[in-house]
């Protein structure tokens, strides 16, 4: 019987600071075993345990496509004690991902749809994996326009700037990346993401909506589009709590009769409303 | 199915036979308390208690268990098998409510997506002979009201029912009547003794009796989440875990590394719904505040959402958490309060 405890073990191969307070970084790890490698297969909005042995394991979001072969990228905040060992880690760092876990996000359900993703902060990580995965070539035409808004407090806190540059020279996603507030350089957008929503007021026909950010944005960022005629059915958004053993039996993550690891963490506002969760 | 009497002067040699083959626990006294635990060579289990102050849940889910073992050295990460070897194993004079209680933990850790190895191996290792209870219930016995009875079959391999001079022994699993022939030769049980069997049983059934059925709270339970009634529960509660602890279906747990010098285990322990760290975030964020968020989890988990997930009630009744609770917190009274909502 395989154990879904037991962590498959993979090498740092790259380490990028993503931000300007130097706390969060982008983990590029590989698989040391071939056949691991195959085994792993998920999709945009599935999270996996990083795992270091000694200190213990964090949930993190799979910031990488299934598109992009050969490695798994994951973006993380420098915030306990996991994470902290995890940003002392060099290139060629062993260390053990359990997973894929949890649910994607809806992906049948957004084909043939307009999609709008709005993320806030450094929330945006399965957003990327999903936005990459809906722009790959054999991918594109099966999803409509995407519409993507992106904000950060500061210019110097954007994630994946490098993407988000490329992002802007296409032609198949449109994307508007802002800040709260700009910088001597930023010669960007500046406002606040449920703000720039309701400028860009994305038609609801035929959409469905990805909202993703801390507490604030989204609680802010909900009535702009309830306002454009969106309905909880259409809007999704992916839950945190603290986990553990992230397959549903520890009852850390347990939300009404869900488990955030096993039955989410992607839901939508309608699912959230029967769980009576409190962000 | 096999069906034989056991005269009573012959159980303990026969748990004697036992042992040769299998750890065997069983009840047994210490102190004031009956104690469910490993039995010392020679040694006799209580057959005459109302059951024990633990839950036998701790043979199948321990309190501690290693996961795995590790070797970080020079940059390098080797993963180990635990140590452990996992036995066969024996439970003898399990009550049905606690053999209920493992039916229950095998919708958790026996999944079709994610199976637990280490609960399903100890699982499949382990026989579990119950001891119907043929006196009336003890104080805070409520196995009736949750869907149990004193002598239901539910989660045992074998069960055995005292007649009065025999033990009625029923064989009721494959697992059971593997140990058919350390047994001996057992006669077959007569028609007298299941008719005495069956008497029993309308002896100790819980009609007439006062508690109503726990399940007919559960479309209240639906639609009480945010009711002030769960600020009047909770303020007595030390967040002391003993409930957690001693009950048979609680299952929560934690998992942590320990390592010395290269070296390492990871290991998981029971953790509780009802301390304040259990779902605390790194953020300083936590979903359960307050011992009213705790609490309510508690009875909504146990009442409502295992009911949703699973279409059973996460209690059996046993009634330890009413016997130990140190602030006198009544699950019962809790239930009835919410069933007058």
């Amino acid at each position: 019987m395989s154990n879904p405890y037991l962590p498959i073990p993979v090498v740092v191969d790259e380490i990028i600071t993503e931000v300007d307070t130097k706390d969060i970084k982008t983990f590029r790890l590989s698989f040391l075993n071939r056949e691991d490698e195959a085994n792993f297969r998920y999709l945009p909005g599935q999270f996996a345990e990083l795992s270091l042995f000694g200190k213990g394991e964090s949930p993190i979001g799979i910031a990488s496509s299934p598109t992009q072969p050969g490695h798994l990228e994951f973006t993380v905040q420098k915030a306990g004690i996991v994470t902290s060992a995890l940003h002392e880690l060099e290139v060629g760092a062993k260390m053990g991902v359990r997973g894929p876990l949890g649910n994607s996000w809806p992906l049948t359900y957004l084909e043939g749809k307009q999609v709008v993703i709005v993320g806030g902060g450094f929330a945006f990580t399965t957003l990327r994996s999903l936005i990459n995965y809906m722009l790959y070539e054999e991918n594109r035409q099966r999803f409509g326009r995407i519409i993507v808004v992106y904000g950060a407090r500061t210019p110097g806190l954007l994630l994946y700037k490098k993407e988000l540059a490329a992002w802007a020279e296409r032609d198949d996603i449109d994307l508007y990346v802002t800040v709260d507030r700009g910088d001597a350089d930023w010669q960007g957008r500046v406002g606040f993401v449920p703000a720039v929503c309701k400028d860009i007021a994305p038609a609801v026909e035929n959409t469905v909506a990805v909202i993703c950010g801390p507490p604030i944005m989204v609680r802010l960022t909900k009535p702009v589009f309830f306002d454009l005629g969106y309905t909880t059915e259409n809007i999704f958004t992916s839950l945190e709590m603290r986990m553990k053993c992230g397959i549903g039996k520890c009852g850390r993550c347990n939300v009404g009769s869900k488990y955030i690891c096993k039955d989410g963490p992607v839901f939508s506002f309608a699912e959230i409303d029967q769980l009576s969760y409190e962000f | 199915m096999e069906k034989r009497l056991i005269k009573k002067d012959l159980l303990p040699g026969l748990i004697g036979g036992l042992a040769a083959e299998a750890a065997v626990y069983g009840p047994a006294q210490e102190g004031d308390y009956v104690i469910f635990r490993a039995l010392r060579p020679g040694e006799e289990p209580l057959v005459e208690f109302a059951n024990t102050r633990n839950a036998p849940k701790q043979f199948l889910f321990p309190p501690r268990e290693e996961l795995m073992r590790y070797t970080r050295l020079d940059g390098d990460l080797t993963l180990a098998d635990r140590q452990e070897q996992v036995q066969e194993t024996v439970l003898f004079g399990v009550r049905p409510c606690d053999a209920r209680s493992f039916v229950l933990m095998d919708m958790v850790f026996d999944q079709e997506k994610y199976g637990d190895p280490y609960y399903i191996e100890r699982r499949q290792k382990t026989t579990i002979i119950t001891l119907a209870c043929v006196h009336p219930p003890s104080a805070a016995c409520f196995c009736a009201a949750v869907e149990g009875s004193p002598t239901s079959p539910e989660g045992a391999d074998i069960m055995l029912t005292d007649l009065g001079e025999v033990y009625l022994a029923e064989f009721l699993t494959a697992k059971g009547e593997r140990w058919l022939p350390r047994f001996g030769d057992l006669p077959a049980a007569d028609a007298a003794a299941l008719a005495r069997q069956k008497d029993i049983a309308l002896q100790n059934s819980w009609e007439g009796r006062t508690l109503k059925p726990t399940r007919e709270i559960k479309p209240i339970l639906d639609r009480i989440f945010d009711h002030p009634f769960w600020d009047t529960i909770h303020s007595k509660c030390l967040q002391c875990g003993t409930c957690t602890y001693l009950c048979p279906t609680c299952h929560c747990f934690d998992i942590s590394d320990e390592t010395k010098g290269n070296d390492g285990v990871r290991i998981r322990n029971w953790d509780s719904c009802m301390y304040p760290l259990f779902t605390l975030a790194t953020s300083g964020h936590n979903p359960r505040p307050t011992q009213k968020e705790r609490w309510r989890q508690r009875v909504m988990h146990k009442f409502k959402f295992f009911v949703d997930n699973f279409g059973n009630l996460a209690c059996v009744g046993c009634g330890r958490c009413v016997k130990h609770c140190p602030v006198n917190i009544d699950i019962r009274k809790v239930i009835s309060d919410i069933a007058a909502l």
